[in-house]
This record gives C-alpha cells, structure tokens and sequence, in this order.
C-alpha cells in the first residue's frame, strides 16, 4: 500500500528538504517539495499527496500551523495525513496533537523532532500511510 | 515590587516581634515568681501576673491576626497592626513599671528597646508619636502616684524607695527619661532611615540585573537556535551517507562519517542542553498539575534501563506511604528525574547500585537517587551546581558532558520552591536530595 506513495514534503530548508528526499526516494516514495506554505497548499490541490511533511516554522515563525489548519478544514483533504517536523514537545513539554478540543489540539497527525533520523522518519511515514 | 518586599519585610519583623513578646511575657511571669518566692518582694503578685497574661493574650490575637490577612494584606492594615503593638507594648510595659515601683524602678528604661523597635517598624513621624505616647504614659504614672490618686508600690530591699512625692527625685528621672526616649528614636529612626534607604537602592538594582540578566539569556537563546537549525541540517545530511542509504562506504569512508556523526551528535546535546536551561531562566511560569510521582520515578527508571542493563547496574524503588499526588510542573520534573538518573549511570562503574527513593517528610516530599558511583572530590562539591563546572574525576571517566545537567535540575526545582542538595564521598558514591513541597 505504502510503496510508491506520493509524498510532499513543505519546508523552506534546502538541506533538511533534500536529506529527507534521499531517505524517503530510498524507499521508493515519489517525493515533492514545496518551499512555502502557499506553494505547499496549491501542491496539494494540484498533485494530491498520500501524505504531507510539513515543516512548522516555514515563512513566519508557525506558518506551519495555519497551512494545517487549511488542510484539515478544506472536507476534500481533511483525512490527509500530516507530520508536522517540530520541536514542540522539547519547547513545551506539551503533546499537542492528542485530543481534539484540547488548549493545545493541532490539526496534525504525528510530528517528528528535528533533526531527523532515518529510521524514526520511515516508521512514522510508515505508520501513517498504513492508517489511511 | 519593591514596597511589595517592604511589606514582606515588615511581616517578617512583626513575627519576629511577636516571638519576642512571648518571651518578655514569660520573663515577666518568671520574675514576678522569683522575686516573689525567693526574695520575699512584697510585688502585687496578682497584679503583675495579670499584665502578663494580658500581654500574650494580645500577643496571640496579633499573630491570630497577622496569620489571617496573609496573601491579602495591604501596607496600610499591616502598618495598623504594628502600630496598635507598639503602643499596646508601651502601655503593659506602664502598667508593669506601675505595680513594680513607679518612678523607682530601673526597669524605666526598657521604654528604650520599643522606642528602638519602633524606630525599626515604623516612620520616622510614627516612631516620634510613640515617644510622645511613652512619655504620656510615664508622666500619667508619675502624676497619679504623686498625687497619690494610684497606690505607690515600692521595692524595698532592692533600691531607693518612696521617693515618689519627692519632686527633684521625679525632674530629674523624667529629664533623663524623656530625653533618652527621644535622643533613642533620633538615632534609631536614623540608622534605620539609612539602611531601608539603602535597601531600596539594592532592589532596584538587583531588578536591573535581573533585566540585564533576561536579555542576556535572551540572547543565548536565538544565538543557540541559530547553531542549532544548521547544526539539524548537518545531522539530517549525515545520517543517510552514515546510514548507508546513499551507497556503501569504504571502511576508511565510514569511520570517518561516524566520527563526524557522533561530535555532532555530542553538539546537538550540548546545543539541547543550552537551550534547555535558557527556556527555563525565561520561562515566568510553568504549567502545574496534579500528578503521581512515584509514575514519574518508574517512567525515569523505565527509559533509562538499557543503559543500567549495559553496565549492569541495578536500579532500586523503594517508597514511604502517605505520598499521594504532588502538583509541579509534569514534564519538567519528569525530564529532570530522567536526566539525574543518566547521570547517576553515567559515573557509577559496572555492577553498581542506584535506589531511588521516595520519603514523606511531612509538608514536603524528599526524593532520594544514591548511587555507588565515582562520587564528588569534597572540595568540588560548593561548585557542583554551577553552569558548564564539571567535577576534575568526572571529567576523567566521561570526556563529554556539557555541566549543564545539575544546573538544569537546581532550576527546575527551584521554580518549584524546592531544595536541591548532595550528599558525596570520592570513590563510594553520591546521594542526591530535592524536596518538593507537597
């Protein structure tokens, strides 16, 4: 189910983007890139992804957010899956995505602390694209 | 904020008051008893013990009162409080000198340590206003026993006795009196006009460094984020070459990616740590909740096990009943068991012991990691909790750590207005203390 997933990939560092395409083209994802939150959105209408990584702080300090929201809200999208790349929890100690209706509740489905290691990034790719 | 801590100063001085008139009331109880008994004074012993029963009853209706107003008191009704002590003290201290020889009795004098109480207390406009009232008191006293309108009691045996018709004896006592009374708070008010003076300028200016103290932290913070977003993107490059995804290395290839791999990893730590510590200096408030501490010791234990189990360590729980549910912040105190227990791991050699312990200490709850470990040089451990100090023998058996991790945990539970203490022997272990309040 999971091979040849498309996967986008929404951050604005080059570095961090293209270490994560050599992870994932490794195991056979089809990889895209969008470098704004704008373009991200528009890659998602357009190329419909299995599943979105996106990056929190893009543009502004947690653009990230609000192109999840936009995500989540739009019905058409609501149950794509994403993994927000943050270092929330180390910053706050909060595990936000639980519950919705919670103070902290983030329309994500996972998140991922950078930096990224190979193995932690393919399981939580994994375990998402297996729950669709 | 400062008149914040002038109130709180004030409160403490009013305790230490109290605690004071206790024992004057006890004194008094214990003289009347001696003089009484052993040398056959001839005192209004029923008097006299009365004054000192009216003098802690008062004393305990203060301290009732000041208990009761914590947390709203206003400088106003707590500078009320003071005032109506003072010359409550003034007027028992009257009666007193009244049913125990009146203008004859040397203890007159003792009008000066609650002139210098006030002088302390109160204002200068205050503490001149309660002299006044002293000397009121004293020339009522005087007055009445001269004209013999109040009964006159002597203290034969002990020092000159009827003298208080005798108008030269009472000039010349009141003069000294009434002028010692005034020259006392003159001095008083002064010297402690001077010190709140100063007090006031030492506030202010541990607020400025405290300010400076912010910015400079603030600083560290983007200065460390920077390194660390670039530091991310090293590591994010790496790990796929190390890893070989991106094709097989040589040998001579992969060793030398490793090695890049593990000094960045060790700078990632440190950069972690760093940012770790600056978070909590300028974080105001943590979140609080009510959770299980003993859950919290086993999560510790829990996630660091494989490292115990590869240096056969093993690790201990033991816990006292009574501890229920402690509110702290969750995920800080949890971080902090974690860590400390790394670093009990950390310097305890093979086949070492480490007990955790949780001990109910009435109002507070201790928790206890001892190990068997490497220990802390005698002379090393005041130094122990500073930032980046690493002690000489720690730095031998681990060439990496970045000193940071005590410094962590002292904050944390700082910010919980808890204690943090160790308890060490070079070569047999360390124990290490903090008290949570309940």
């Amino acid at each position: 189910m999971s091979a040849n997933a498309k996967i986008l990939i929404v951050d604005d560092d080059p570095d961090i983007v293209e270490s994560m395409k050599v992870i994932l083209e490794s195991k056979n994802y089809q990889v895209s890139v969008a470098k704004t939150g704008e373009e991200g959105l528009r890659k998602v209408r357009g190329e419909a992804p299995d599943l979105v990584i996106l990056d929190v702080m893009l543009e502004t300090g947690d653009k990230g957010f609000d192109v999840a929201r936009e995500i989540k809200w739009d019905p058409q999208y609501k149950h794509l899956p994403i993994l927000m790349l943050t270092a929330i929890k180390e910053k706050t100690g909060l595990d936000f995505m639980k519950e919705a209706g919670d103070e902290q509740w983030l329309p994500v489905d996972d998140y991922c602390d950078k930096p990224l290691h190979p193995g932690e990034l393919v399981s939580k790719v994994e375990a998402l694209l297996n729950k669709r | 904020m400062t008149s914040f801590k002038q109130l709180e100063g004030l409160c403490e001085r009013l305790y230490w008051l109290i605690r004071l008139r206790w024992i004057a009331a006890a004194s008094v109880f214990l003289t009347v008893l001696l003089t009484g008994h052993i040398f056959k004074f001839s005192l209004p012993a029923f008097d006299l013990y009365a004054a000192s029963t009216a003098l802690g009853v008062y004393n305990l209706v203060f301290f009732v009162l000041l208990k009761s107003i914590k947390g709203k008191e206003s400088f106003v009704i707590v500078n009320r409080i003071a005032n109506s002590q003072i010359s409550l003290d003034l007027l028992s201290l009257a009666v007193l000198i009244h049913f125990s020889g009146g203008i004859e009795n040397p203890f007159l004098f003792y009008f000066i340590f609650h002139m210098i109480i006030a002088s302390v207390l109160l204002s200068k406009r205050a503490s001149f206003l309660q002299a006044t009232f002293a000397v009121l008191l004293f020339s009522i006293m005087v007055s009445l026993e001269y004209f013999a309108v109040l009964p006159h009691y002597c203290l034969k045996k002990f020092i000159i006795h009827d003298q208080q018709h005798n108008l030269t004896y009472i000039s010349g006592v009141s003069f000294v009196f009434i002028s010692t009374l005034y020259i006392a708070v003159y001095m008083a008010t002064s010297i402690s006009g001077r010190l709140k003076q100063r007090e006031k300028v030492l506030g202010e200016a541990n607020l400025q460094l405290e300010e400076k103290d912010r910015i400079k932290s603030e600083y560290v913070l983007r200065v460390t984020h920077g390194i660390k977003e670039h530091l991310s993107a090293i590591q994010g490059c790496l790990e796929p070459v190390s890893g070989g995804i991106t094709g097989e290395l040589n040998a001579k290839q992969f060793d030398l990616v490793q090695r890049a791999v593990r000094r960045t990893a060790k700078l990632m730590s440190f950069v972690k740590a760093l940012l770790q510590i600056t978070r909590i200096k300028l974080s105001k408030e943590m979140k609080m909740e009510y959770f299980s501490l003993r859950d919290s010791c086993l999560e510790a234990i829990n996630d660091t096990s494989a490292k115990a189990k590869a240096k056969f360590i093993s690790v201990n729980f033991t816990m006292e009943p009574g501890i229920g549910p402690i509110r702290a912040a969750r995920e800080y105190i949890q971080e902090t068991l974690t860590d400390l227990l790394v670093n009990s791991i950390k310097y305890t050699p093979p086949r070492g012991k480490i007990d955790v312990g949780l001990r109910n200490r009435g109002s507070v709850i201790l928790i206890e990691i001892a190990d068997t470990g490497i220990g802390i040089p005698k002379n090393e451990l005041p130094r122990i909790f500073e930032e980046f100090y690493r002690a000489s023998n720690a730095q031998v058996a681990e060439r990496d750590g970045t000193g940071l991790g005590l410094s962590i945990a002292k904050r944390v539970v700082e910010m919980h207005s808890g204690r943090i203490w160790i308890e060490s022997e070079e070569g047999k272990g360390t124990k290490l203390n903090i008290e949570l309040p309940k």
